[in-house]
């Protein structure tokens, strides 16, 4: 597959940025410095082309219908402006993506992982007999500009002349940006605001131009990359896939016990009643000049408790902080666990994250 | 293996009590004669795929129709390719299933058995 470029991959490179590879797209990696990147998401605005995230059109009467059969959260009712997150499973209730289901009135947006849409795609085909349902993989051409920080709703509100106040995740506004039609998503980071600027590939460049002369710092994906950890957001392929249920991975939040059967329900309302989840996800915070790569094993009292999914470094912080699946018995805040060799150091686990809250159940 | 009556294949076949528990709930639509029913595959429940059931007179081109004990049980082409060789049944009492499918087709079945894979 040949690496696809974002619509504003000229004016990102005139900027001096590197890039790198990631999901098939060429990304910046880092604009100028990752430091100052990562200050401006945690304690500001910053502007990340996040371009290269899937993205799939649903058209068709029966769209909302098929998706809330086929997955956790419930979809059926979402009006125009309104969307949820809800999770594909597998028959066994393993995870297949976490997907935004966006309702923009003339058609329903999946906004999907990174590199994902082929394999969401698929599934939706497969189960798709009757229904009046067409999915179209749209990332390539569009672009998706995330303002993200404490700072970006009201700077995007400033820009856009649009209210964005208590908008909940994947709910969504249309408005105007240098004069071109957007759609602005909610699309929290953890507890860190975000919001995905929607807009044509013609009308990106405008439109990023306009955000960043109001100061909004441009970010790359390394800094992206440590926000994410830091702010505990699970990962298509390190975090979240078909080794792993949505109770394991703290996605409580993004799954409806009460409305009806969908795939892999059977599987996830036994795990919940009879609390039979074996692992959870947690964030920890490694030792001073820690060394692990994801896959490390994490021991306590020198047996496997646990393994790394991620880890990173942030500007600035002495020792990494990551991310790791720990058996049920060991997830725990505040419990210390050793890094198996060749790894190095221990991390203490800080806590157990749940992207959408804790649910109703 | 596709099940047979008097010679013909049927994509579904319906027990005598299925055919009797159907025209009930006809009559209680307002529907005498001429019982039309649909057995269609919908995407969803928990194993994948679920069996949707529904009294109509609307004929599709690409059904498979074949009448048993005066209803006509209509099959889409899609969701006929599922349920080639399936019986339903009706079980009645104080702990019946109500329409049960016995499908040929199903690897797996969800426990309320409503729901299969294949």
């Amino acid at each position: 597959m040949s690496t696809q470029r974002s619509a504003l991959y000229d004016a990102e490179a005139a900027t001096g940025a590197t890039f790198r590879s990631t999901h098939g797209w060429e990304a910046p990696a880092v604009y100028s410095d990752i430091a100052a990147e990562y200050a401006a998401i945690t304690t500001a605005a910053a502007i990340h082309d996040a371009s290269y995230v899937g993205r799939l059109k649903a058209a068709g009467e029966d769209a909302l219908d098929l998706l809330n059969r086929l997955s956790t959260n419930q979809v059926i009712d979402l009006e125009p402006g309104q969307g949820a997150p809800t999770i594909l499973t597998t028959d066994r209730g393993r995870i297949l993506d976490l997907i935004g289901v966006v309702n923009r009135g003339e058609d329903v947006l999946l906004i999907t992982s990174p590199g994902a849409q082929e394999q969401v795609i698929e599934f939706l085909d497969k189960y798709t007999i009757m229904e009046d349902l067409e999915v179209e993989d749209v990332t390539p051409a569009s672009a998706m500009l995330s303002v993200i920080g404490p700072g970006s709703g009201a700077a995007l509100q400033e820009t856009a002349g649009v209210s964005l106040e208590g908008l909940s995740p994947y709910h969504n506004v249309a408005a105007s940006i240098a004069g071109e039609e957007v759609r602005i998503v909610c699309r929290p980071m953890g507890e860190l605001a975000s919001f995905d600027v929607l807009v044509s590939t013609e009308a990106a460049p405008a439109v990023w131009e306009s955000l960043v002369s109001r100061g909004i710092i441009p970010a790359g994906c390394d800094a992206m990359e440590a926000t994410r950890v830091r702010y505990a957001v699970p990962a298509h392929g390190s975090e979240m896939g078909e080794p792993y249920n949505p109770l394991e991975a703290g996605l409580i939040g993004s799954i409806d016990f009460a409305k009806g059967c969908y795939i892999g329900q059977e599987v996830i309302a036994r795990l919940d009643t009879y609390q039979r989840v074996q692992k959870y996800l947690v964030r920890l915070n490694f030792s001073l000049g820690a060394r692990a790569e994801p896959g490390a094993t994490l021991l306590r009292d020198g047996k496997p408790a646990g393994t790394v999914t991620s880890i990173t470094h942030l500007p600035g912080a002495e020792g990494p902080i990551g991310m790791a699946y720990v058996r049920k018995t060991s997830a725990d805040p505040g419990v210390t666990l050793e890094l198996e060799s060749p790894a190095q150091g221990s991390a203490e686990i800080l806590d157990l994250p749940q992207l959408f809250g804790p649910g109703e159940g | 293996m596709a099940i047979t009556m008097d010679g013909v294949e049927l994509g579904v076949s319906i027990s005598e009590k299925a055919a009797e528990k159907i025209r009930y709930f006809a009559a209680k639509d307002g529907i005498g004669e001429n019982v039309g029913l649909r057995v269609a595959v919908k995407g969803g429940g928990c194993s994948g795929l679920t069996y949707d059931l529904k009294i109509t007179d609307e004929v599709l081109e690409t059904d498979k129709i074949v009448e048993q004990y005066g209803i006509k049980v209509m099959v889409d082409k899609k969701s006929y390719i599922y349920l080639v060789g399936t019986e339903l049944e009706f079980s009645d009492g104080l702990n019946g299933k109500g329409f049960v499918f016995t499908n040929p087709n199903a690897k797996k079945t969800c426990g309320c058995g409503t729901s299969f894979g294949v």
